[in-house]
This record gives C-alpha cells, structure tokens and sequence, in this order.
C-alpha cells in the first residue's frame, strides 16, 4: 500500500519529534516529500532534530510542561502554514506506587501528556489553520485500557487523550477533522530501556503477553502514515491497536 | 542526613514501623521489599539523594546498609 500520493507536499505538525517513535514517522514522511513542523520540548533535543531535518523542514522547541505558553511558541508557524496532518508523540513515563503519586507528579504527569495536547488540538483546529481533512493522531498507550501496578498517572493521562479524541472526533466532525489514537505496545525505544533498566526482573512480563514481540519504531509509524492519509478517511475516535496482540 | 533519618525514610518507603529496621537487617528476609516497595526506593533515590537506581544496582543490594552506602556514595 503506497502512501506517497496522500502524504507528498502535504503539511504535518509532529510534536515529541526527537522521541524514537516521532523521529521515525519524521523519517518516513521525509522520505515521501511531505512537509514538516518538528516539535521537541528541549532546546539540545531540537537541536538534534535541526541537524537531521534542519534543511527541509522547520524546528520549533517549546515546553509541553508550560501549556500556557505553547500559544504563543506555536503562533507564528501555525498562522503561516494550514496544517494536513498533526500527530503528538510527547508522553513522559511515571513510574511509582499510590502513595507516592503526590498531587504535584500527577498534575505535571497530566499537564505533559494531556493538557498540552489539548492545548495543541485548540491551536491546531482554529478556523483557518488548517486543510479540508485534518487527520490528527495520538501515540497512546496499552496502559491506558489495561493498567498495571505503578503506572497510574500514564496509563490515566493516555486514557485522557483517547477520551478526548473520541468526544472531538464528533464535536470536529463538521469541520471535516478526523481525531485517532494508537495504542502502542511496548516498543523498541530508548524509553523502554530505560524502564527496563530500572527493573529487577530482567524478563519484560508484557511480552509474555504481547505474543508478537517488542514493535520496532517503524511499525508505529507505518499506522501512523496510514491514520494521516486519506486511505483511513472513513476511520474517526477509534484507538487502533498496535499492541503485537497484548491486549487480544 | 543522619544514618537513622535514612533509615527512617526507608522505612516509610516499605511502609514498615518506624525504627523496624537496621543497617544489618537482611533485605531477601523483607516481605515489603517487592516490585512496588523497590520502586518506591527508586523513587525515594531520585527525589531524596539525586540518584538513578538500577534495577542491576538494586539486585547487588543484601541488606538495608547496602541500599544506605548507595545514597551515601
């Protein structure tokens, strides 16, 4: 299934870029000519994305912990350039049991992976900021259906965004803006060795589970092209599955 | 920090009573040392002493001093 016609010259906003998944679906939609805003919340991790995709495509670094200031980091480019696509691939880790889930790592949880989503879905979806058939994806997370000891604030912060997704998919659904989630099993990323690291079994337990193995990057981004392009017009609010049969 | 105050917050990491423990108690003999009570002490690590504790380091731990010369170092 070539996506080259959808996606070429096309418009797409990636924050959480310099994470291994949004570096990848960087990757491949450089690969096919579509043209990028790439988002990192750091100003050394933007300038990694400046070094790899600085000729052709523009940087921006803004704090998704600060979403009140995300509006005016993000104004200019977004007046500038109408938007076909948009895709969020920040999400911070939390690890830690109930009764150290302090109101202030919740609320910074949240503020990261959810506020500032939202806070991006309000700019992005202004009248006259985008392109007839906005498709905007979300990497979310099996945690988020399925749980798991300690990771109450993520998985509740990824289910926040699937919510979300599923209540603008209808409330957008006139402006011809489409709203979908991933629900990525564990992959292969630099985040994930580091949780794996951080454990003393050295077996991962969700891979018993997830019978298809650990996902590499690119298996994230080819869903990822597919929900931005046009071959998935007639699929809104859904959270697509890409858990390598965890949650099966 | 005194050597009973870490020891105090170790304590309130396992959720034991406080001064339950000694530098010499054996940790393997802690039912409260399990998956979530280790996290807890990863965290304690990273907010309290400014230091990433590995699941490889945690595994060399044999006793509560052990984990106490970790946050010292």
């Amino acid at each position: 299934m070539s996506m080259e016609p959808q996606l070429k010259n096309k418009n797409i906003l990636i924050t959480g870029a310099s994470s291994d998944i949004g570096k990848s679906i960087a990757s491949e939609l450089d690969a096919i000519g579509a043209r990028l805003i790439l988002h990192a919340s750091g100003t050394k991790s933007a300038a990694v994305l400046t070094e790899r995709f600085g000729q052709q495509h523009q940087v921006i670094a803004a704090d998704f912990a600060k979403p009140a200031e995300l509006s005016d980091s993000f104004k200019e480019i977004l007046t500038s350039t109408k938007l076909d696509g948009y895709i969020n691939c920040v999400g911070v880790r939390s690890r830690r049991p109930l009764k150290l889930l302090k109101p202030e790592h919740t609320s910074e949880i949240m503020t990261i992976n959810f506020v500032s989503y939202l806070e991006m879905l309000r700019m992005v979806t202004k009248r006259g900021r985008f392109n007839e058939g906005l498709s905007i994806v979300a990497i979310s997370s099996i945690a988020a259906q399925s749980g798991g000891p300690g990771v109450t604030a993520y998985a509740a912060s990824k289910a926040a965004v699937d919510a979300a997704n599923r209540c603008l998919s209808k409330e957008l659904h006139g402006k011809k803006i489409r709203l979908n989630s991933i629900i990525c099993g564990q992959v292969d990323t630099s985040a994930y060795k580091e949780l794996m690291a951080s454990k003393t079994e050295k077996e991962d337990k969700v891979l018993e589970r997830q019978f298809m193995g650990l996902a590499q990057p690119k298996d994230i981004a080819d869903i990822a092209l597919f929900l931005l392009s046009e071959k998935s017009k007639f699929i809104t609010g859904s959270c697509m599955y890409a858990d390598g049969g965890y949650l099966t | 920090m005194t050597k009973q105050e870490k020891l105090n917050l170790i304590e309130e990491s396992l959720e034991l009573d406080e001064n339950t423990l000694t530098e010499e108690t054996v940790l393997d003999d802690l039912v409260e040392y399990d998956s979530m009570g280790k996290l807890s002490l990863i965290v304690l690590s990273d907010e309290d002493f400014d230091k990433k504790l590995t699941g490889e380091q945690m595994d060399e731990f044999k006793t509560v001093g052990d984990i106490i010369k970790f946050f010292e170092a």
